[in-house]
Formats: C-alpha cells, structure tokens, sequence
C-alpha cells in the first residue's frame, strides 16, 4: 500500500518535498494520514456523520489551497487549527455557537529540554512541590495516571468523576504543573 | 518513582497511527499499551478530540469505511488538479510554439518579397 511504502517519510519531509516540485502526490501521501483525525475532530464539533465527511472534504480542499499559498512549519498542530475553525465557523453559520476561532498552536516547549541545566533532583524536588499546588481532582488524576499508571476509565471508576471530566483534569494539571516550574 | 514523576513533564511526540487508534476505540490494546496511547492523548489535542469525536459514531467500524472513501475522493481531486495544471502548461506552451512558427513565417515572406523585388 501506498501509505506504508512512504512510512519512514515524515511529515515534514513530505512538505518540504511538495514545496520543492509543487507535485500533489506528496499531499496525496500527506493527508490520508490525518483523515481518520479530522473525521474525529469534526465529529466531535459537529455531531453529525454526514456532516463531518462534508466538513473533512472542504478541509482538504482549503489545506491543498492554503499550502500553495505559504509555508507551514508545523503541519499537525496547523491542520489541527484549520479543521477546528472550520467546524467553528460552520457552527456560528448554524447558529449554533458564538464566534470563537483560535490563534495558531504552537506546540508547546518541552520544560525538560529547557530545564537540563536544573539538576534532576532539585527538578524532583519543585516537581513534588508543583503537584501540592494543584487543585484536589487535579492531584488525584494526575496521581492515578502518571504515577499509579491507571488507564482514563481506571481512574474515573477510582475518583468517580467522567472520562471527560478526568481528560480534562490531566490536561489541566499537567498544563498548570508547567507553569509552576516555569516560574 | 522519581521517574514517573520527571514523565509527567516530558511531551509525546509519538504519532499515534490509524491502527492503534481504532484497537484503542475496540478496546483492543494491552494495559499497558493503553496507558501509553492515552500518555499521548493528554499531550495532544488534536488526538484528543478525534477520539471524542470517533467515539460519537453509531456503527463502530463506520469512521475506517468513511475515512477510505475519503481517502479515495481525495486522490481523485488531486489528479484533477494536476491534470489541470499540466493542461494549462500545455497550453502555455502550444501558444509560445504558434507565436514561434507565425514569426519564421512572417520572415519568410519578408525574405521572399524582397528577393521577388530584387530579380
């Protein structure tokens, strides 16, 4: 098949290569490997399976356009982007929601790369610290995920809360847990 | 345990493919494997929101069929678009040809005025 002939290539080889010739078979390379994704993102917007396929088509469309336009420098995170705002917009065309559309994402730093020069146990020890700071549901999930291993429904049986609501606690805590460290 | 705790930093720039994602909707996936594709999901929203969004289909095996036609629809539009881009390259190029061929016709006569004035 096709995609695993092109495996080892990564995505952003397969852009570079694209702006290179302009030939539409990188993209054609490219995009398969987010379809599933986009299929997802839309659905989760919008709800409906008829309309997601549509919505993943006229992404597609707008990405091929878009790319021939300017460079992009993190395919994943900008796909990511382009496919949220478009079910954004479609939502507000439905009157189904405010305009809300997001800035680009830029993945974020690695603190671990950046703290290299803290030394490992200091790290441990603010680390330790950090996770004190972090509210109760957050500690918990954190906790029972990273430290205890527990898989998403292990911990929401464990806590009692959601999938949603433990997916949005780790997400949370890790990104505040960040932030302490960083200051 | 030190190291778990370091873990928690770090970001997974593991690409989670298509496969994985659909044994992870199944129910597919060892403990531990399991723990390393949601390891991946905190740290990723796009993943993230897909396998919110996947989840939300009826028929469970639904998304894979749609994403093949999806696929499939996609090759055809690229092909469109580059056998329009060759046409009009074609196109570029036959009116470059005629405009070559009008002007060695044009000197001929040119040429051939000349000498018929001449003799």
């Amino acid at each position: 098949m096709q995609s695993e002939k092109y495996k080892h290539i990564t995505d952003a080889e397969l852009l570079q290569n694209f702006y290179n010739d302009h030939d539409n078979k990188w993209l054609g390379i490219l995009l398969p490997r987010y379809t599933l994704l986009l299929l997802g993102v839309c659905m989760k917007y919008l709800k409906n399976e008829e309309d997601a396929r549509d919505c993943v088509q006229q992404i597609f469309l707008k990405v091929i356009n878009e790319l021939q336009k300017y460079k992009v420098d993190y395919f994943k995170s900008w796909i990511y982007m382009i496919a949220k705002n478009h079910c954004l917009m479609k939502l507000r065309d439905q009157k189904k929601l405010p305009v809300e559309l997001n800035e680009a994402v830029i993945p974020a730093e690695d603190p671990l790369e950046k703290g290299e020069v803290l030394e490992k146990d200091k790290l441990i020890q603010k680390l330790k610290q950090a996770m004190d700071q972090l509210n109760p549901e957050q500690q918990k999930c954190v906790n029972l995920f990273y430290l205890g291993k527990k898989s998403y429904a292990e911990v929401a049986e464990i806590t009692g809360y959601t999938m949603l609501q433990v997916k949005s606690h780790l997400q949370n805590g890790k990104r505040n847990l960040k932030l302490i460290m960083e200051k | 345990m030190n190291e778990d705790l370091l873990n928690i930093l770090s970001n997974s720039n593991k690409d989670i493919d298509n496969q994985k994602l659909m044994d992870y909707l199944s129910d597919k996936l060892s403990a531990e494997e399991k723990h390393e594709f949601e390891k991946a999901l905190v740290d990723s929203e796009l993943e993230n929101d897909a396998v919110e969004g996947l989840t939300e289909f009826k028929n469970k095996k639904d998304p894979l069929l749609f994403a093949e036609q999806l696929n499939r629809n996609l090759q055809k539009q690229l092909q469109k678009k580059k056998a329009s881009k060759d046409k009009r390259k074609i196109g570029d190029l036959s009116f470059l040809y005629i405009t070559i061929i009008i002007l060695i016709l044009l000197i001929l006569i040119a040429f051939f005025v000349e000498w018929h004035y001449l003799h």
